[in-house]
């Protein structure tokens, strides 16, 4: 019975060529866990992308609470805290998973940077994949501001600072990054907006390159 | 990635038939080597849930630009940035804050081109050992950062107890600053041990001893006797108290160690 239906939808759509494309393909023996224990350090890379998913989830979840202004972002974030059901767990979620992320994705960089994984012909997936922390530390920036306490305020504050000390073109960042001459409210819309529409999507394109080229490259040989 | 037509198809399913030949220990990607991702998956969500729920995210108090106390430092992954352009004041401020970091990031970026020998061993790789200090460089400047955090908020006992005031009450950001109650449990305030103590070690220790940054001390004297905590207050105590504390004057660091030790209750 689910052979007759799968045939039927494949007939219509032809999802096996897609499937093969993903999923159907050789793992090499080195990264196999089971036939050497330290191929552990291969896992990184999906442990990341898993946190990243728990990342968008959880974050979608707070969207459905926070307010992006001045007077309720706090009001908001200690509703989501203290009041909404398992509004703690979600917050929580969010708030370590973007040290989580980051520990991964270190771990990952480091395991692909001591095997020598970004050597001919995966030049191109290494650059994407430090565009893609890139992107995350941006995340941490634009993120550590919406619950818009006094660490947030004066962290970004700082953070501006430093954008602004930038020869030449210093004043023009510090004005397009936080929306004036001042952090307030234009800042934390501006930051908001970048951190749930701007950065995703960046990522998620910068993602789906990272993945195509593994699929296309393969895993790197063993050493 | 093109589709291998010269290969059997497992009828009513998209997968190819496996190929018998190939070398010992590879796997299919699905379902084998995506199970074994899975499994750790699973126990690395699960332990994570466990921190979230046992580590409770807080609030600070609602921002306030008119607060000039509050000690701003970034999130710790920010650490080592924040803590590199401190070495850079004035008009050398450049440096740190767009030369240094600007060329990490292209050598980070170019490392395919940098490193373009074709051999792959760590331990024959001149970019092992530049990793290895960039990384030990990192976690150093990231320790230093945070020691100097404390030490900053040992000196601002009004920062440190806006903080630690949290968002247990929403202050609006300006009444953060009221001490807590003191405790019954405190034993002879009088004492000029006390009045160093309030000065200096409060700070991390809080006013009524129930600890902030530092650990709780109420009740110390229980645990250790004068001697015991002069030679603690002179020494520090890994990894955020400095030895002598705040203190430098030994005589008062003994008036403060005897006045801890009577904390008996």
């Amino acid at each position: 019975m689910l052979k007759r239906i799968y045939d039927w939808i494949d007939e219509r759509l032809g999802v096996t060529p897609i499937w093969r494309d993903i999923a159907d393909h050789e793992v090499p023996a080195h990264v196999n866990p089971a036939t050497k224990m330290s191929a552990f350090i291969y896992c990184f890379g999906g442990l990341t992308f898993l946190i990243i998913v728990t990342q968008i989830l959880s974050g979608m979840f707070l969207a459905m609470y926070y307010v992006p202004d001045i007077h309720n972002a706090y009001s908001s974030v200690k509703y989501i805290t203290d009041q909404v059901l398992l509004g703690k767990i979600a917050r929580g979620m969010h708030f370590w998973g973007a040290s989580l992320v980051l520990i991964m994705m270190f771990l990952h960089m480091l395991r692909v940077f001591f095997t020598g994984a970004y050597k001919a012909p995966r030049e191109l997936n290494w650059v994407v994949g430090v565009l893609i922390f890139a992107v995350m530390l941006f995340f941490g920036f634009t993120g550590y501001l919406l619950p818009w306490d006094q660490k947030a305020y004066w962290a970004t504050s700082v953070g501006a600072q430093i954008a602004d000390s930038v020869p030449f073109i210093g004043g023009s960042i510090k004005a397009l990054l936080i929306g004036g001459n001042a952090l307030g409210a234009m800042t934390l819309t501006r930051f908001f907006a970048i951190h749930v529409f701007f950065l995703p999507a960046a990522l998620l394109i910068l993602l789906a390159l990272h993945f195509v080229m593994i699929r296309k490259q393969g895993i790197a040989g063993p050493m | 990635m093109s589709a291998d037509n010269s290969r059997e198809r497992i009828p009513g399913v998209p997968r190819f038939k496996r190929d018998k030949t190939l070398p010992l220990g590879t796997e299919p990607f699905f379902p084998n080597f995506l199970l074994k991702e899975w499994i750790m998956g699973a126990v690395v969500l699960a332990g994570f849930i466990i921190w979230v729920i046992y580590n409770p995210v807080d609030l600070t108090p609602r921002a306030n630009p008119d607060d000039s106390n509050f000690i701003p430092v970034p999130d710790w992954y920010f650490l080592f940035l924040y803590q590199l352009l401190k070495y850079f004041p004035g008009s050398v401020e450049v440096v740190g804050t767009v030369a240094v970091p600007l060329v990490s990031f292209l050598a980070l970026l170019l490392v395919p081109w940098l490193d373009i020998k074709k051999n792959r061993r760590p331990g024959k790789r001149l970019a092992t050992l530049s990793m290895v200090v960039a990384v030990v460089f990192m976690i150093w400047l990231t320790r230093e950062a945070q020691v100097a955090y404390h030490m900053e908020l040992a000196a601002n006992p009004q920062a440190l107890a806006e903080l630690t005031a949290g968002a247990s009450k929403d202050t609006g950001g300006s009444g953060g600053s009221s001490g807590k109650a003191a405790a019954g449990a405190l034993v002879n305030t009088n004492d000029p041990g006390a009045k160093i103590f309030g000065q200096t070690c409060a700070g991390c220790h809080g006013a009524d001893l129930k600890g902030a940054v530092g650990p709780k001390l109420l009740g110390i004297g229980k645990k250790f006797d004068e001697a015991k905590l002069e030679a603690i207050i002179k020494k520090g105590f890994p990894p955020n108290m400095p030895a002598g504390g705040t203190l430098t004057d030994p005589n008062q660091i003994k008036q403060v160690a005897h006045w801890l030790s009577q904390q008996k209750q």
